[in-house]
């Protein structure tokens, strides 16, 4: 058991979000409340690196194993990222749906607490299985960015201009993704023998990788089409979401090596 | 891409009557649907694909002549419209898109299953990769990533390499993985502890000798401390409100267990019972135990006694808290486990080599993988199961990996192309 309750600790993660949420919204230009909005929102991102460095010490393993742990990290990364579009792009709704999404995802893990045991078999024990799930929460959180431009853009006729937003964030989550995918062949080497085997888990990160990659070709030769782009981005994050919690519960994934441990 | 401007605008090409050059979209499709029927027709008729068949070397010239073939329709046959079709973006999509369908019905279909319905085999919906739309996919996927890499290759500009890491390397990894799979040799061989084993098995069976031999010292299997649960007498179903908060059993050690308190007097890691109770011994079939107390936060009630999990010598205990409610200690999960073993090899002296998950042992081509052991026995086990692969295409396989590692941190690091409003011209050559 815990010496600390990780629940409490994701809350005041969540109110400073919601703090600072509410400041913005009430700034009105006044710059001392928008400072203290921008405190407390990476206040929020802080308290969770604490939480997830706490858990890594006491258990003596990388919290990267249960589902409830990896919603952990996205919860840091995703607003980590909406407050990095934020600053480089001035998009000020972003700050609001990346707290809103990360809060979703906590939100799950205060229902669900499927953590944390120090147990950790050992095919997950080597140098490869932090940089390989890291880099892909990483991507998953940069590309459910882009995938809130999308749906945004979807509702509000978004122009060719405004997708550049997206298509940086696709640029950058599609590198991290395609590094999660060859750490995972180079891994999949050592502890199973082969590089890529077509395991559940695998075909679906394969799918995800594709989609991402006909939408980057389709930006190039159509950039008119908007719409299109727009769709293909959304269901490209469906089938990423598909790849992360859906392939659990897949009958096609009856015996994949990929399931999450599930005390 | 380059030379955007040239090339017909996506309106004129809409207005094009089909299999006129340039081909687009429309052709694509049709190419993609072609391919789709005959790939599902071949299967029909003939089963899936014949295995082996590229086995070396004819793999390696199918490979070279595969690539000889692209470069020369790529330099000479440029008027050809299925050639200048081939190394444009709605080829590139449209064989995306038959990779995407077809790897799809993988993701939803359970492969290799023996109950699968009669027509999702025969279609070969349940063993796509050795089925011939697949193949056929790949050939078109293939065939437009290597005439796409061509036209940034020929001739070589520095400020290609991205392209090149990216695209070059995906060829590579897909013909190298593709061409390489009939050369991949995977045996497994049934070490037991003080016997020289020099034969292995593959998975149909057939037996070989290997050009090694491996003698079993011994079999390790470390493991981690089991938990102490709440479950249902009758069924030994754990109980739901308990599942958050096993515990780590240790000596000395309180936990809560939905309205138990529950105190770890003595924690035995090697037990055997004796009588009533459990003593440590370091024997065979020895197994975890623990004295414990527990009382009910409510109503003061306590109660005291062994758990145990057991172990294939002795049989598991628990602690009866309520009418249908028990203490019980899970199965302790393994933490590591490995062989030591002596290694010997035509001319070479006998070596002591330690193989573990995640560690692999490499030796003449072969790698000596830690498979599995006789769970019927744990810890106990005296029987251990070595894999030897050999990938005789790994290092081609691994030359594409890396240069697309290459091209993903440059992908992060150059950014997007801006795209220049109404005109649709980009002002920078893109990945």
């Amino acid at each position: 058991m815990l010496p600390f309750d990780p629940a409490n600790v994701t809350i005041a993660a969540m109110l400073c979000w919601l703090v600072s949420l509410t400041l913005f919204a009430a700034a009105r230009g006044n710059r001392t409340v928008k400072a203290t909005g921008h405190v407390l929102y990476v206040a929020g991102i802080l308290i969770l690196a604490g939480l997830l460095t706490a858990l890594w010490q006491f258990m003596g393993r990388a919290p990267l194993r249960t589902l409830g742990e990896t919603r952990l990290w996205y919860g840091m990364f995703l607003p980590l990222i909406g407050y990095a579009v934020y600053a480089r792009w001035g998009y000020r709704w972003m700050l609001y749906y990346a707290a809103l999404m990360a809060t979703v995802f906590l939100g799950v893990n205060l229902r669900h607490p499927e953590y944390y045991d120090r147990d950790l078999v050992p095919a997950l024990q080597s140098p490869w299985f932090v940089p390989h799930v890291v880099v892909y929460l990483f991507a998953y959180a940069v590309l459910a960015a882009s995938a809130i431009v999308a749906v945004r853009g979807l509702i509000r006729r978004a122009r060719t201009t405004e997708l550049n937003v997206a298509d940086n964030l696709v640029q950058i989550g599609f590198g991290f993704l395609t590094l999660g995918l060859l750490f995972g062949a180079l891994w999949g080497k050592e502890a199973w023998g082969h590089y890529w085997t077509w395991d559940p888990k695998e075909t679906w990160a394969f799918l995800t990788w594709i989609v991402y990659l006909a939408y980057m070709h389709h930006r190039i030769q159509r950039p008119q089409q908007v719409r299109v782009s727009l769709w293909i981005l959304s269901l490209a994050f469906v089938i990423l979401l598909v790849c992360w919690f859906g392939v659990n519960y897949l009958p096609s994934a009856a015996d994949s090596v990929h399931t999450y441990g599930r005390s | 891409m380059s030379g955007m401007a040239n090339q017909p605008t996506s309106e004129n090409l809409r207005r094009k009557p089909i299999w006129i050059p340039p081909w687009g979209y429309a052709e694509g499709w049709m190419i993609v649907s072609g391919l789709l029927m005959v790939g599902f027709a071949l299967q029909l008729a003939g089963g899936g694909l014949p295995s082996g068949v590229l086995a070396w070397p004819v793999n390696l010239y199918t490979a070279l002549i595969f690539s000889a073939l692209l470069t020369i329709a790529h330099l000479f046959g440029r008027s050809v419209p299925l050639f200048a079709w081939l190394g444009r973006v709605p080829a590139t999509i449209c064989s995306i898109a038959l990779i995407t369908f077809l790897v799809l019905i993988m993701g939803l279909v359970l492969q290799d299953d023996e109950a699968a319905a009669p027509w999702v085999r025969r279609l070969g919906l349940s063993s796509m990769t050795s089925s011939w739309p697949f193949l056929l996919g790949l050939i078109l996927f293939l065939s437009t990533l290597g005439m796409a890499t061509l036209k940034r290759m020929i001739p070589f500009r520095w400020r290609n390499t991205g392209f090149l890491l990216n695209h070059l390397g995906l060829y590579i990894v897909v013909l190298g993985g593709l061409m390489g799979s009939a050369d991949v040799e995977r045996r497994l061989m049934e070490l037991r502890e003080g016997e020289l084993v020099w034969h292995a098995t593959d998975r149909a069976g057939h037996v070989y000798e290997m050009p090694l031999a491996l003698e079993l010292i011994r079999f390790e299997r470390k493991e981690h401390h089991p938990k102490a649960a709440l479950v249902e007498t009758g069924s030994h179903r754990l109980l739901s409100e308990s599942k958050a908060d096993l515990f780590e059993i240790d000596s000395d050690i309180r936990g809560h267990l939905g309205d138990w308190e529950i105190e770890v007097h003595r924690f035995l890691p090697l037990s055997m019972p004796v009588g009533d109770r459990y003593e440590p011994v370091l024997d065979v079939g020895a197994g975890p135990s623990a004295r414990v107390t527990a009382v009910h936060t409510g109503t003061g009630e306590k109660r005291e006694g062994w758990i145990t999990c057991g172990s294939f010598a002795f049989p598991h205990r628990l602690l009866e808290l309520e009418e249908d409610t028990a203490l019980a200690m899970t199965v302790p999960r393994p933490r590591a486990y490995r062989s030591q073993a002596v290694l010997y090899t035509p001319g070479g002296t006998p070596e002591t080599i330690l193989i573990e998950v995640n560690k692999p042992y490499r030796v003449n081509g072969w790698t000596l993988y830690q498979h599995s052991y006789d769970d019927r026995f744990g810890r106990w086990s005296r029987t251990s199961i070595i894999e030897a692969i050999r990938d005789p295409w790994l290092p081609v396989v691994y030359t594409g990996i890396f240069m697309m590692l290459g091209g993903a941190v440059y992908l992060m690091f150059r950014g997007r192309k801006l795209i220049i409003p109404n005109t649709g011209e980009t002002t920078r050559a893109s990945v």
